[in-house]
This record gives C-alpha cells, sequence and structure tokens, in this order.
C-alpha cells in the first residue's frame, strides 16, 4: 500500500480512515485534478478497461453462492467476460455479489466489506433475500434487502437465480460502467468509515465507547463549553486508555445525568442508514443480567 | 389420522407413571406424567428436582440415558417449558422431560429461573444459550448465559409470544433507503 499512500498523501479529498483502502488512486487524483474537463476523454477509456475487468468478491452466505460458484465453472464460464478472478479480499475487489440472505448480524460486517473495497465498487443485489427480504419477509433477523444498508447497482431476484440470470446481470453492469462518468460517480460517494471496531465486552461500536469516555471526562475536568473542542483532541487509536479514563470519572458520579445524555446525542449526530438499525442504549437485558 | 380428527382430549385422571417417572418415584423424586409425545414419554419435573433426576437418569446402569440431544425453550400460552431430550444408546431408548414455568410466577422484568445442566453435559452449554437467545429463559449457574445467535445488543427475545420487533431502517415497510 506504500506507493498508494505517497500519491495519496497529497490529496485532501481521501479521509484518513480510508488511506489504506483506496489504492487505485493515480486516476482518482487525475480526474480530481482536471474534473471535469478531462473526464469525458478518460472516463470512456477507463470505462471500457473496467467493465471487461469487473473483479468480484468471494462473498456468499447462502444458497445463491452455490449458483455463484456454477457461474464460475467452465460451463457458465464467467470468465468469457473478465470476471473469473473471485478476490478473497475486498481489497482487491470491484463488484461485490451478495449472494444470499443477509442477517441483522452479518449485516455490520457486509458494511466493513463493502467499505473496505476501493472505489468504483459496484453491487449486485443477488437472489430475492437480498433484493427484498424475500421469503424471510417480517421476520425478526434478515434485513429486508440488501439496499437498506449498501447501494446497489443491479437487482438479480430469484431464489436462486440461474447462473445465465448472473452472465445477464453482469452484462447489465458493464453497460452501466461503459455509460458511466467517473467524475459525476465520485461526486456522489458518501463518506465512508473503513472499519469499525465493536469492544468485545459490550457489544458496542468502540467510537461511541470513545464519545462516551470523552462526555464523561469533559464533564467532570472541562466546563460545557470546551466540549466539542476537547472531543476532537481524544485520540481516536487509544480506545484502551479512554476506557481507563473514564473509569475514575463514573466513580466520581458528578456528571452522570449529563453524560447520560450525552452518547445519545453523538449517536443521533452518526446515524446514518447503515447505522439504523442500532437499538438504544439502555436495554433490560443488561438490567436482567 | 384425518385431518378433522381432533386432537386426544386430556384425561381426567392422572396418568400413570411410565417407566422413567416409576424409576424417578423409586429414587424420590416426584414427577407428572404427560401425554406421550411420539411415543416417547414426557414428564414434568421441578425446576428443583431437574438436577439431581438428570444426575439419577444418566448414571444409574438401569436408566443410562446418557445422550442430551437437546435443549428447548417453548412459550406456551400460560408457562415458559425448558424442553430436555434425553437418549440411551444402551437401551435405545428416549425421554422427554419438561420444566414448566408458570408466567404468573415470573416477576416483571425478570426471567423465568431454570437451573443449568452445562456442567452434567457440556453439549448443554450452546442449547442454553440459544433458549436463553430465543426464549429468554435464565440458566442459573451457567457459565457465560450470553445471546448466541442474535447480536449482543439486542432486545428482547423474538420467539416468545409477546415479542415485537421494534421497526427501524431494515424492516420497515416504506424505507428512506439507499434505492
Amino acid at each position: 500500500m506504500s506507493e498508494g499512500n505517497l500519491i495519496q498523501a497529497k490529496s485532501p479529498s481521501v479521509p484518513e480512515e480510508l488511506r489504506d483502502t483506496v489504492t487505485l488512486t493515480s486516476i482518482d487524483h487525475a480526474i480530481d485534478m482536471l474534473g471535469e474537463v478531462l473526464s469525458p476523454v478518460i472516463s470512456p477509456v477507463a470505462n471500457l478497461a473496467r467493465s471487461n475487468s469487473v473483479w468480484p468478491l468471494t462473498f456468499g452466505t447462502s444458497c445463491c453462492a452455490i449458483e455463484m460458484m456454477c457461474v464460475g465453472m467452465s460451463a457458465f464460464d464467467i470468465s468469457r467476460f473478465g470476471s473469473e478472478v473471485f478476490r478473497a479480499t475486498p481489497r482487491q475487489a470491484d463488484m461485490i455479489l451478495t449472494a444470499g440472505t443477509i442477517t441483522r448480524k452479518m449485516a455490520p460486517a457486509l458494511i466493513t466489506l463493502y467499505e473496505q473495497m476501493p472505489e468504483p465498487k459496484y453491487v449486485i443485489a443477488m437472489g430475492a433475500c437480498t433484493v427484498t427480504g424475500g421469503m424471510f419477509n417480517d421476520s425478526y433477523s434478515v434485513v429486508q434487502g440488501v439496499d437498506r444498508i449498501i447501494p446497489v447497482d443491479v437487482y438479480l431476484p430469484g431464489c436462486p437465480p440461474r447462473p445465465e440470470a448472473i452472465l445477464d446481470a453482469l452484462l447489465k453492469l458493464q453497460q452501466k460502467i461503459r455509460t458511466e462518468n467517473y467524475h459525476e460517480r465520485k461526486k456522489r460517494t458518501y463518506n465512508q468509515r473503513a472499519v469499525r471496531y465493536v469492544d468485545y465486552d459490550t457489544g458496542k461500536l468502540v467510537d461511541d465507547l470513545v464519545a462516551e469516555a470523552a462526555d464523561l471526562a469533559n464533564g467532570v475536568l472541562a466546563p460545557k463549553a470546551e466540549a466539542a473542542g476537547a472531543k476532537i483532541a481524544v485520540p481516536v487509536a487509544k480506545p484502551e486508555a479512554a476506557k481507563v479514563e473514564a473509569k475514575p470519572a463514573t466513580t466520581a458520579g458528578a456528571a452522570k445525568p449529563e453524560a447520560a445524555a450525552k452518547p445519545e446525542a453523538a449517536k443521533a449526530e452518526a446515524a446514518k442508514p447503515a447505522d439504523a438499525p442500532k437499538p438504544e442504549a439502555d436495554k433490560p437485558e443488561t438490567k436482567e443480567s | 389420522m384425518t385431518h378433522d380428527a381432533k386432537p386426544p382430549a386430556a384425561p381426567a385422571a392422572p396418568l400413570e407413571p411410565g417407566q422413567y417417572g416409576q424409576f424417578l418415584k423409586e429414587h424420590g423424586i416426584s414427577s407428572e406424567r404427560l401425554v406421550d409425545s411420539c411415543g416417547v414419554e414426557t414428564i414434568v419435573v421441578a425446576a428443583a428436582d431437574l438436577p439431581p433426576a438428570l444426575k439419577l437418569l444418566r448414571n444409574s446402569s438401569e436408566v443410562k440415558l446418557d445422550l442430551l440431544i437437546t435443549v428447548t425453550g417453548v412459550d406456551n400460552n400460560d408457562t415458559y417449558d425448558s424442553v430436555y431430550h434425553l437418549w440411551s444408546y444402551e437401551h435405545i431408548n428416549e425421554l422427554v422431560i419438561k420444566v414448566m414455568t408458570k408466567k404468573t410466577d415470573v416477576a416483571d422484568g425478570r426471567l423465568p429461573e431454570v437451573p443449568s445442566i452445562s456442567n452434567f453435559w457440556s453439549a448443554a452449554n450452546w442449547h442454553e444459550r440459544e433458549t436463553y437467545d430465543l426464549v429468554g429463559i435464565r440458566y442459573t449457574g451457567h457459565p457465560y448465559l450470553r445471546r448466541i445467535l442474535n447480536p449482543w445488543d439486542w432486545d428482547g427475545h423474538p420467539l416468545r409470544r409477546d415479542y415485537k420487533q421494534p421497526v427501524d431502517g431494515l424492516n420497515d415497510k416504506n424505507p428512506h433507503s439507499m434505492r
């Protein structure tokens, strides 16, 4: 990744968390610089190359994965269209075929995988489960359509779809890639966090815990006005230190009601569609146990 | 059996104890027999009697129910059942044990409590975690009673009759999603 970082170091548009993730930077940088002027010239060439080498991610959560394997074998042979290289890591993949049911427990992993893929990246929602929830409609544990957590380019219904249908979806995706303008696409991408660390003991996001600890520390040490500034200064890379800080703050108990209110606000602030399933912080389960 | 045939009505008199009920009675553990489930003897024991009963059934040579097939939970209309299926390799025989907790006996905000058997059969460890996760039965003495299937921050127990899932971005009917 070092050569990618060299180029990225000059590019301010790549956020810090994605420095390791975005590898296709030279074209990125050129298109950023020359933007709308050169994009109509560069895009057709780049798109032609991209559309004929769409490398899928090896991702299968249920029966659709069998069809996905089948389409890679010689009978259907997806390599005729340049997509035979199923990559085992999202860093090298261009496209993710969400082959199979996505449960609520799997959803954070899928989002992480998606965000770890370098731009440009594409999603084919494969099978009834990932298009609408399918036969798991109204199930308590299944995400009712993968487009609720990641953006989808091509919908591929079927339960599971035939391998020919996968080829058809791939051809549709190639058409889409050939006609797109990369500069326009880049403007639409949203701010992503490549990796979410989850605390093993509480199951909460480490980011939330850090924010909570920062709020607690600020409530005791600093007046309210400085809270916003001090919150940024907390080192995100050291959640352990922040957690240790939090402990004496809780024992002091001086600013408890204020601190309890703040994580909720921080959570609401950070809420985006991907974070929507996160339940409330106070849950009866912890009370029982 | 035709479709309109009614299920057999519960007999007025209590059933005679079967082979295993008799065995437990001889060893001083009272049990109540239910209607056989698929030809398998089904008994109800009190929660406090469960560990000694299982110890007896597993260790005595004449019974030797040495395999725990499964631990499950049922939310009946008025009780929470914890159900144990035992199997004997030696005698090729099966037994179903139920521990019923009345819903009226469970205080608000508490879970029905049943003693854990994961120190007899370590296979029961995950089964009890699953039952706790989905039906919400607390197994006292379990070494690590924590959700196993659902995410750890899940609210409620999904297989209960009164479970209502909150509507959120992943299951609402008119989503403001990334479509």
